[in-house]
Parts: C-alpha cells; sequence; structure tokens
C-alpha cells in the first residue's frame, strides 16, 4: 500500500548494474545508448547483454541527441499529486538518430506545439544533485 | 488442431458478481467471496467442492497472496492455487490456466475469482498512482508518466496513421453507455453523445474523460471443471472453454514493436486455431476497454475487421446489436465497472451470461461462440479466451 505522503515524491530513478553508466553518463551531460560489437544492434534500454543476439561485447557510445517524435500524448490529468503542478506536459516516444526509441518529455515550448514527425535535440537537465533526466526540445 | 489441447475439455459451470461500482465499507476480500458464494449457488455446489483457486492482487488489499489470503477467508484449503500477474490480461490467464489445470489433472474444480475496490478503497489519487506503479520507475516514472499515456500514445499514432477520428473514438464510448443503460448495476447509464465525451475534458490527449475506463469498486467469480464432471453435475447450460492464446511483446512501451499493431494479433490467432473457429464465426465478444481507442485497434488485431478500419467499424455500428460483432453488450470497463486487474471478469461474465441466453432483453439472438480479450501495460500483455455452448463442440 503506499501512503499519502509518499505520494507527494516524483520518483526518482534508483540506477542499478544494468543501467548506472547511463545515469552517469546523464550527470555529465551526454545519452549513452549501447552498441553491440558483435551484430550492431544500437539499445538505449541497458542490459548486461544484447536484446538482440545476447552477446556481452557491448559499448556505450554518446549518442547524436537527435531525434524525432514517433508518438506524443500531453498529460491534462496528473499520475499522482508529485506531477499535478507540471501540468499540462507532453509526453514523447521519441526516435533517436542511431535508431532506438526512447519515452521522454518535452520542454523549452508549449505542449501543444508537439507535431508527429517533429525534429527534437536532448536536453540534459538535472533534477537534483544526483539525478539528470533525458529531455527533449524542438530542433 | 491437436487432440491433447484442452479445447472443449473443460466448461464454465457458475457465474457470480459481487455489487460493483461504489460499494463502500466492503474489503476486496469480501466482494471476491460474495462473487464466489454467488458462483457456488450459480453452479449447484458447496465451497468444500473447490479445490483450485486463481486470482490476482488487489491494489486496496495487503495481501501479495491474495488467492491464499482469499481461500483462508472463504475457509477453504486448496490444493492448487495462485495470484497471477500480467495486469490487465491476467483476466483471460485465469481462464486459460485454469482450463489447463484441471485438463492437466491439477485440480477438479477450479475457482476463478478477483476483486478490487479502487473506488471506495483508495483515494482516486493513490488509485491512479497505484497504476502507475507497474511502469518502470528508471525509465518512465520519473517522467510521470501514466499507464493511460503509454495507451493514449498507441491511439493517436493509430489516428496518425489511418485517420481514425476522435468522433470515431468516442462513439465507442456511446455506443457502451447505451448498452450499460440495460445492465441491471452498471455504474453508469445515462446516455452521452459523441459531443458529451468531446467536451468532457482532457485527461492525456487524445483521450478525453470519457474515452477512459472508471474506477469502480467490485468482483466476479466463475466455477469451472472438466466437461466430464459438468455432465456428471447434470450442469443445465455449460460454456466450454474452446481455445485460449497469449502473447507478450514487450515491457516498455517504447520497446512495442509497432504501436498500432499489437500482440492480440498472435494470441487471438492462437485461440481461433486451437478452437477451430475464426473470428466471422463469433457471435459476442468482450474486448478489453480500458479507453475507447484500444477497443477500435483490438477489433482489428481479433480480426473483426481490418487494419486500419476499426474507426469506421465502430461508427457503422459494427460493434452493437446487429452489426457483425455485438461487444462489450454489458457497458465493458468504460460503463459497466473497472475494478482494475479484476475488470475484465464482468466481460467473461456477460459473454458467458451472453451463451447462456441470460441477458434478457440484452440477449443477443442465437449467440452461441464468444470471445474475450483481455490486455493490459500498454499493451504489453494479452490473453484471448474463446467460449462456446455444447453445439459448438
Amino acid at each position: 500500500m503506499i501512503s499519502a505522503e509518499d505520494a507527494m515524491k516524483k520518483p526518482v530513478p534508483a540506477p542499478d548494474a544494468d543501467s548506472a553508466a547511463l545515469w552517469r553518463g546523464l550527470r555529465d551531460g551526454v545519452l549513452l545508448v549501447q552498441h553491440c560489437g558483435d551484430c550492431r544492434h544500437v539499445q538505449y534500454y541497458q542490459q548486461g547483454m544484447c536484446r538482440h543476439c545476447g552477446s556481452e561485447s557491448l559499448s556505450h557510445r554518446a549518442a547524436s541527441g537527435r531525434g524525432r517524435v514517433h508518438s506524443f500524448s500531453v498529460v491534462h490529468r496528473a499520475p499522482g499529486p508529485a506531477f499535478k503542478a507540471d501540468v499540462p506536459y507532453a509526453v514523447l516516444l521519441v526516435d533517436l538518430e542511431e535508431g532506438p526509441r526512447m519515452i521522454s518529455t518535452y520542454i523549452g515550448g508549449k505542449p501543444e506545439d508537439v507535431t508527429f514527425d517533429m525534429d527534437v535535440v536532448l536536453v540534459c537537465e538535472p533534477i537534483d544533485d544526483s539525478t539528470t533526466l533525458p529531455r527533449f526540445r524542438r530542433a | 488442431m491437436s487432440d491433447n489441447t484442452l479445447r472443449g475439455k473443460v466448461a464454465v459451470i457458475g457465474i457470480g458478481m459481487s455489487p460493483v461500482g461504489k460499494v463502500p465499507g466492503k474489503s476486496p476480500l469480501w466482494l471476491a467471496a460474495d462473487a464466489a458464494r454467488k458462483a457456488l449457488a450459480d453452479a449447484g455446489l458447496d465451497k468444500r467442492d473447490v479445490d483450485g483457486v486463481l486470482s490476482c492482487h488487489a491494489f486496496a488489499s495487503p495481501f501479495h497472496r491474495f488467492s491464499v489470503a482469499f481461500s483462508e477467508y472463504l475457509g477453504i484449503q486448496p490444493t492448487f492455487s495462485n495470484t497471477l500477474q500480467v495486469s490487465g490480461a491476467t483476466a483471460a490467464t485465469m481462464f486459460n490456466i485454469g482450463a489447463a489445470a484441471i485438463h492437466g489433472g491439477l485440480a477438479k474444480v477450479v475457482l476463478v475469482v478477483a476483486s478490487d475496490s479502487l473506488m471506495t478503497g483508495l483515494t482516486p489519487d493513490l488509485a491512479l498512482r497505484s497504476l502507475t506503479e507497474s511502469r518502470d520507475q528508471q525509465y518512465e516514472m520519473p517522467f510521470g508518466i501514466p499507464v493511460a499515456n503509454t495507451f493514449a500514445m498507441t491511439a493517436h499514432r493509430h489516428m496518425k496513421e489511418f485517420g481514425t477520428t476522435a468522433e470515431q473514438l468516442a462513439e465507442v464510448a456511446v455506443t457502451q453507455r447505451r448498452h450499460a443503460s440495460r445492465t441491471p448495476g452498471a455504474q453508469q447509464t445515462a446516455p452521452i453523445t459523441v459531443d458529451d465525451v468531446l467536451n468532457s475534458g482532457w485527461v492525456t490527449t487524445p483521450y478525453h474523460k470519457l474515452d477512459c475506463s472508471l474506477i469502480s469498486d467490485g468482483g466476479a467469480a466463475f466455477i469451472l471443471t472438466s466437461a466430464e464432471h459438468a455432465k456428471e453435475l447434470g450442469v443445465a447450460k455449460p460454456v466450454y472453454i474452446l481455445g485460449g492464446g497469449e502473447c507478450y511483446t514487450h515491457e516498455h512501451i517504447f520497446l512495442m514493436p509497432s504501436l498500432t499493431t499489437t500482440g492480440a494479433v498472435e494470441s487471438s490467432r492462437r485461440a481461433y486455431e486451437m478452437a477451430g473457429y475464426g473470428p466471422r464465426d463469433m457471435h459476442t465478444a468482450g474486448v478489453y476497454d480500458c479507453f475507447t481507442g484500444t477497443v477500435i485497434m483490438m477489433l482489428e488485431d481479433l480480426g473483426f475487421c481490418p487494419k486500419g478500419e476499426g474507426g469506421r467499424f465502430v461508427a457503422d455500428g459494427q460493434m452493437t446489436y446487429g452489426g457483425q460483432i455485438p461487444s462489450n453488450t454489458h457497458g465493458g470497463l468504460l460503463s459497466f465497472a473497472h475494478s482494475g486487474m479484476p475488470g475484465s471478469l464482468f466481460h467473461f461474465h456477460e459473454v458467458i451470461a451472453q451463451l447462456r441466453g441470460q441477458c434478457g432483453e440484452r440477449q443477443v439472438p442465437g449467440a452461441e461462440l464468444g470471445l474475450v480479450h483481455s490486455l493490459g501495460a500498454g499493451f504489453a500483455t494479452n490473453a484471448t479466451t474463446i467460449l462456446g455452448t455444447e453445439n459448438t463442440l
């Protein structure tokens, strides 16, 4: 059961063994995606093996930060009290130039300006001393 | 179809439902037990006849092992039990797994039961927050992504790719509200128009409030046993499980292979193959309807109309009486009740009642074959069950 007090706090990502590099990279201002040395698959969702071929020869490389909006939805009813002050905000599914799709939110403009296939660029936005979130603005 | 499938080997011999909608002062365990005693009475069985229990977690209940806590509450000691969790798809998996357990000899009489009190057992904000807890805590939740939003992005993309309109989405809600107006006990029965839906305020685009399912209290229960045992008991109108199928395509919405074609294609293909029937053979359907656009996409993926045609199909009246596949004739999650994971059990209750010919003024004439499709977690989970009368074996 969730207490009313917990519901007031925004969730902060707790990096794990699979994802530590991603969150460290974001603090340094880069979005690290995993490139498979064997099959060339590129993945955003961080894991200890390639989702395509199972290889563990993965290397982290900084993504260009350029992407395109595949779909989006503007949130008017917040998922709990912690996000109430932020509405309306646009949630984006962004196709990165390197291939992977990721989920994020739009900043630097009005949510109603977001369109399908809009070109966007990564913005690394610190939300506290230890966490930086990858968001996107219009290119 | 091979002989060793569960097709026709297992029958539903009892159905029951607690009060639904706003049911204050009743715990999820009480709602489940109330539904269970009604299902047992409907089957003409005693609780001591039950040796298997399948259930799912209730957000308003502290019990992780809900099926075990439920058995203690009802005062039984089953020899087969589990608390399943594949979000909204859990309902159909309970039927598929219950049937497999009976067919495989793990249990003789399985009680499928689930309930929750999302309306009065939790505050609205906490209810919503409970639903969002199932999203990824690193990649999704820090951005404030409600589960509604993942479904909304699929519908939005469907509009972009196929020209599906907001009015067509709204038509799903309007149709199902009309259905609910004839269902005793439904939570929302006042007629609505397309304009009412479009003017009901945004939740997450393209969804307005009336494009979204309700938040409810309530539970439902079912008694499953072997076809042979159903005969021994002299059950008047057994409804048989003819086919089941599931498909799990992703966990994260950003890894969904296509936002507009879902795992329902494969789960239903498997269910149809086992049943030996196709979509055109179905007389009625329970189509998971957490949102209006979900129904449109499912009518396509379950094979009732071609991909991209779902909006027009609904607007043409094909999902209601006189159309190709009268669906959610009780009103569905949008108008009858939506108590979280158990919500899709109400679709089962309705389709089984239709196949028994017990739906009164809601009855689909000559209904002998029905399909229920349950899904959840931004289309991550899909499960289909096909049911039929004795004539369809």
